[in-house]
């Protein structure tokens, strides 16, 4: 065995890395070019896949035309920002604090970090309508707590900044755990000795977390706020379970409406010029912030 | 090193498993079998149920959804590739003009030509054309009434025949207490009811912004009161959905949420049987599809003492008594790919048969005729009376294949009407020029008209003087 | 002194877990009412406990011959299999590109980067219809293939990006070292580098199991019968009574015990945390 390996010529740092990196490759050179395509080329066309007896019309960029200039259309874009904010600082600021506890070792950690995992294991079908429950008016479990605690009933999903804040509390919930995961990882990984060099040296708790910690974790915490950025941008299911957009369509978010663009009106073409949109915008928003981040690690070396 | 080697094992295994059953997957039997589309619970149940039973050999598999947006998806979807996943499918009726517009539907005047047992005198017209007709008057066939459904209304007899309650309500409003005959008389017993402190409501209706939820119920106002929502002939919106009759209904509806639990005004379906199984309300529109189980005692602790009669109707501006509803159910369409037209055919002889209908009619609500006519049909259970008068006075909205657009516009200006963002008058305003906008986007040409005040005089059957009254007992 | 420093950790993972928790015994707890109990007001704790909405997900007592409990068996067993498959794979691809984009230099590798996380970015809904086409007419509509695939490829680009942030937390001494004292770089990477990144793969292919379990978009579009899978089959629970929450319930709890077990297996790796961990630890 021992032999025939030295025999073997090496292989090269090249062909390796190409190695790694083709299955990779085929997988989006199948599953992102081949629908990628598709998306471009029927955004340019006003065309129904369903209502195959219509012919398709090409029509250049009238779709990204007729989507940019519906207000409506921007009203969901802010909407959906709002939401990606308010949800993604609050999961950081929740999970840093409960991860900064979490890595420490104490009797029953174990078992305490398996349950916390468990919101963000569970279907996020089941999810919407367990929330949807909780945050039932009449029969809800949060509005019993509101009441017992003196306040008036909420009327938590008929009204749009209450609906926001539920989907906010709910989605807090959902995807914490993620957070918590990742940045329980990242602080662990910190080496022993250089925390114990800091304690010798007299710094403060707060001064090794924000001076140590958090600038040490920050790849994986980077690569955690990214995930959740694009998850939360996504965001859909939530917002059908618990308000189906109500009142109005003031809680539609953008993948909400290209749902519905996409498969109960069927436009082929203008869905996937809403597609094509959101992706830049998420594409957009990932580029500052991996730009940010490498910055960072540059900084940091 | 050790652990390594685990991994890689338990890697390999898994893929090797895969692998294994990726091969054996694909080598499977393969008997005569029809896959079949719908959401699933009790009507599909049964007819699994009544299928398995079925004497030829042919399998008939269940591709159950969930209700809601994935149902028609599903469908949708197949049809948009014109694939063959299923053999044929349940749809809601308004998907008929969607589906068979475009061609991806059987002809089931073809299958009526092609059948000695199958043919259009064994359903009720009505129900033929309700569930498979498009164009609306064409003769053209898509469906079969497989799953019948319109809008109810179902009260607590505990309350409403109660001689102490009558007697109070007699004294404050000047006529006796009973089933109403109109929404104006539902409003009174609504707010008679309505007993904040004692967690009773007078009135449940759903205002959901998911599906169809808010416009189904509002409909049945709007077209009570003489309102329309086009005209069929020249694809006005304009004028007729925001007609004063239209928008007298629509704020007669939104006006009895103040009737409803608090923070009730998004609820659908399971909410207003929740809350009514509950006991919190004396009176609430529900879908007849859900009386098999509000009847049940297991279900609904009140189903002894639950009535279920029909919709009321209205009286509107021009002093005319109408009765329109919003019409439920789902009609069963062929796969036009499907390679196995002639299982279908053999399937769906032998379902549409008596014994096989009466079975579906103990639980769900069969299309064929000659059940329905049976008398022991209407004794079958204490909703059947009232459903078989129903049926007469159901409507639908757009039979377009546009629809969904134009339900989705409704839908959210309806809500925002609800929600009191704007007026009746704005949102029906607003709602009516976004349709036609949609319309001409999609390719239609919006004629002229002269809206009258109370479009239903023009387009459907007028309103008759009296009110008419219904009672089953 | 010592309990004074005790009060802001345990009031904030105290707080924490009873958000965390609640809603979660709120589910099992829901999981068991009739649904007379379930709508109850105020809501009852104490309940002669139902397991219809067990037997609905599971086939079994009043629910055997429903269509309901149509194959639900046999989309466990689809479960089980794309899911573990997909994970596998996307671990395995994510491990092999994350730790290339972490030590080699090649074309474009920015853009690869941005490429992979785009299986994430890109909205199911929008490239379904494109696909059901491509799956129908390649004949991997409704199999395990197609689906093995899409879970695959959801996760690839998560995988990436992780394994790549671990893979940059072993310094490259590791290798150079090696590779000074005539090992291959291979040799370097399998038997030096992994072991230190268990964490990682630990992680990673915890989280592509628990998007792969999971996955409803594509499974509910792309599968009819042969390769349905369990959140899809049972995600259809409404019936006459309206929506089944206690089957639904039911359905949660009972999906969520395979990626439970799942963690509690590799809670281990999970914990060890990052290479640096590992070094201090022998230095």
């Amino acid at each position: 065995m021992a032999a025939s390996r030295m025999l073997r010529k090496p292989i090269s740092d090249r062909t390796l890395c190409t190695l790694f990196l083709v299955p990779s490759l085929v997988i989006l050179a199948v599953m992102v070019a081949y629908p990628f395509l598709s998306l471009l080329i029927n955004s340019t066309y006003r065309f129904s896949a369903l209502r195959s007896n219509v012919e398709p019309v090409f029509v250049w960029l009238d779709n990204y035309d007729f989507l940019l200039s519906d207000p409506d259309l921007w009203d969901r874009f802010t909407f959906t920002g709002t939401f990606v904010v308010l949800t993604v600082s609050v999961q950081f600021i929740l999970a840093i604090s409960v991860a900064y506890y979490l890595q420490r070792d104490f009797r029953g950690r174990d078992l305490l970090f398996t349950v916390l995992m468990i919101p963000m294991m569970l279907s996020p079908i089941v999810i919407g309508f367990l929330w949807r429950y909780i945050f039932n008016s009449e029969w809800g479990l949060m509005n019993f707590f509101v009441t017992r605690l003196g306040f008036d009933a909420i009327d938590w999903l008929g009204v749009t900044d209450n609906a926001l804040i539920a989907v906010v509390i709910a989605d807090t919930w959902m995807w914490t755990p993620f957070v918590i995961l990742l940045a329980v990882a990242a602080f662990r990984g910190i080496p022993v000795s250089i925390q114990e060099a800091a304690t010798i040296d007299g710094a403060s708790p707060f001064f090794r977390f924000t001076r140590l910690t958090l600038p040490m974790s920050a790849p994986i915490l980077g690569i955690a706020f990214l995930l959740r950025l694009i998850d939360s941008f996504k965001q859909y299911d939530l917002f059908f379970a618990l308000t189906g957009g109500a009142p109005g369509s003031t809680t539609e978010t953008v993948s909400f409406y290209l749902a519905k663009v996409a498969f109960s009106y069927f436009y082929t073409g203008e869905a996937s010029a809403l597609a094509v949109i959101q992706l830049v915008i998420i594409i957009g928003l990932s580029l500052i912030f991996v730009r940010l981040l490498t910055r960072i690690g540059r900084q940091r070396q | 090193m050790k652990k390594c080697n685990r991994t890689a094992v338990l890697s390999g295994l898994v893929l090797g498993v895969s692998a294994l059953a990726l091969s054996t997957g694909s080598a499977s039997a393969q008997g005569t079998s029809l896959t079949f589309v719908w959401h699933a619970g009790t009507c599909a149940d049964i007819f699994v149920e009544i299928a398995n039973d079925f004497p030829g050999d042919i399998e008939i598999v269940p591709a159950l959804v969930p209700y809601g947006p994935e149902w028609h998806n599903r469908i949708a979807s197949e049809f948009a590739i014109q694939g063959d996943g299923f053999d044929f499918a349940m749809w809601d009726s308004q998907s008929t003009a969607e589906f068979a517009g475009a061609g991806h539907a059987a002809s089931i005047n073809e299958l009526f030509d092609r059948s000695d047992v199958l043919d259009a005198s064994l359903f009720p017209p009505a129900s033929l054309a309700r569930y498979g007709e498009y164009p609306d008057g064409s003769g053209q066939y898509w469906g079969l009434p497989i799953n019948q459904d319109a809008y109810g209304l179902m009260y607590r007899r505990d309350l409403l025949e109660d001689p102490e309650e009558m007697a109070a309500f007699e004294a404050q409003y000047g006529y006796p207490l009973a089933v109403p005959q109109t929404y104006q008389q539902a409003r009174d017993i609504a707010e008679f009811f309505t007993r904040p402190d004692e967690g009773l409501y007078g009135w449940g209706q759903m205002g959901g912004r998911e599906y169809d939820f808010a416009t189904t119920a509002s409909d049945s106002f709007l077209w009570s009161f003489g309102g329309e929502l086009y005209n069929p002939e020249t694809f006005e919106v304009d004028g007729y959905l925001n007609s004063p009759a239209s928008i007298d209904g629509v704020q007669f509806y939104v006006d009895m949420f103040q009737y409803g639990p608090p923070g009730s005004n998004n609820w659908g379906w399971d909410e207003i049987n929740a809350a009514f199984q509950q006991g919190r309300l004396a009176m609430a529109m529900q879908w007849f599809y859900f009386n098999g189980s509000n009847a049940d005692p297991d279900v609904n602790p009140h189903a002894e003492s639950t009535g279920f009669g029909v919709l009321p109707g209205a009286i509107g501006r021009d002093g005319l008594f109408r009765r329109q509803f919003s019409v439920g159910g789902q009609g069963v369409g062929i796969n036009a790919y499907s390679q196995q037209q002639d299982a279908i055919q053999e399937f769906l002889e032998w379902y549409f048969q008596p014994e096989q209908q009466q079975r579906y009619a103990a639980v769900c609500q069969t299309g064929l005729a000659s059940v329905l006519e049976s008398p022991e049909w209407q004794d079958l259970n204490s909703f059947n009376a009232a459903f078989a008068v129903a049926l007469n006075y159901t409507n639908d909205y757009w039979h377009l294949p546009e629809y969904n657009i134009l339900l989705d516009i409704l839908q959210e200006e309806v809500s925002n009407a609800i929600s009191g963002a704007k007026t009746v008058e704005e949102a029906l305003t607003d709602a009516a020029e976004r349709q036609e906008r949609a319309l001409v986007r999609a390719g239609y040409t919006i004629g002229e008209s002269e809206a009258p005040e109370v479009p239903d005089t023009v387009i459907s059957p007028v309103g008759m003087q009296e009110v008419e009254v219904l009672t089953f007992d | 002194m010592k309990n004074k420093h005790l009060i802001l950790p345990v009031v904030i993972l105290g707080l924490y877990t009873l958000y965390n928790v609640g809603p979660l015994l709120w589910l099992m707890i829901s999981s068991l009412k009739s649904r007379p109990d379930l709508f109850a007001m105020p809501p009852t704790l104490l309940f002669e406990p139902h397991l219809a909405g067990y037997e609905a997900v599971f086939g079994v007592g009043a629910a055997a011959d429903s269509a309901s409990s149509h194959g639900v068996f046999a989309s466990l067993i689809n479960s089980i299999v794309i899911a573990c498959s997909g994970t596998v794979l996307a671990t395995m691809f994510g491990t092999l590109a994350g730790y290339a984009a972490s030590r080699f230099n090649f074309f474009a590798k920015g853009d690869f980067m941005f490429f992979v996380l785009s299986t994430r970015m890109i909205p199911p809904v929008a490239v379904m219809v494109f696909y059901h086409q491509m799956f129908s007419s390649l004949g991997l509509a409704d199999t395990w293939t197609g689906m093995i695939m899409i879970t695959t490829f959801i996760n690839v680009g998560l995988a990436t990006w992780i394994m790549k942030g671990f893979f940059d937390g072993v310094p490259t001494e590791v290798e150079a070292i090696a590779l000074m004292n005539g090992y291959s770089r291979w040799y370097a990477f399998r038997k030096l580098v992994l072991p230190m990144v268990r964490g990682g793969i630990a992680a990673t292919a915890g989280f592509s199991f628990i998007f792969a379990w999971n996955e409803f978009a594509f499974g509910s579009i792309l599968t009819t019968t042969e390769a349905k899978t369990l959140p899809v089959r049972i995600s259809s629970a409404a019936g006459a009574t309206g929506i089944e929450w206690t089957q639904i319930f039911a359905a949660g709890t009972v999906l969520v015990i395979p990626v439970i077990l799942f963690f509690y297996l590799i809670r281990r790796h999970l914990l060890m945390g990052m290479t640096f961990g590992v070094l201090g630890k022998k230095g």
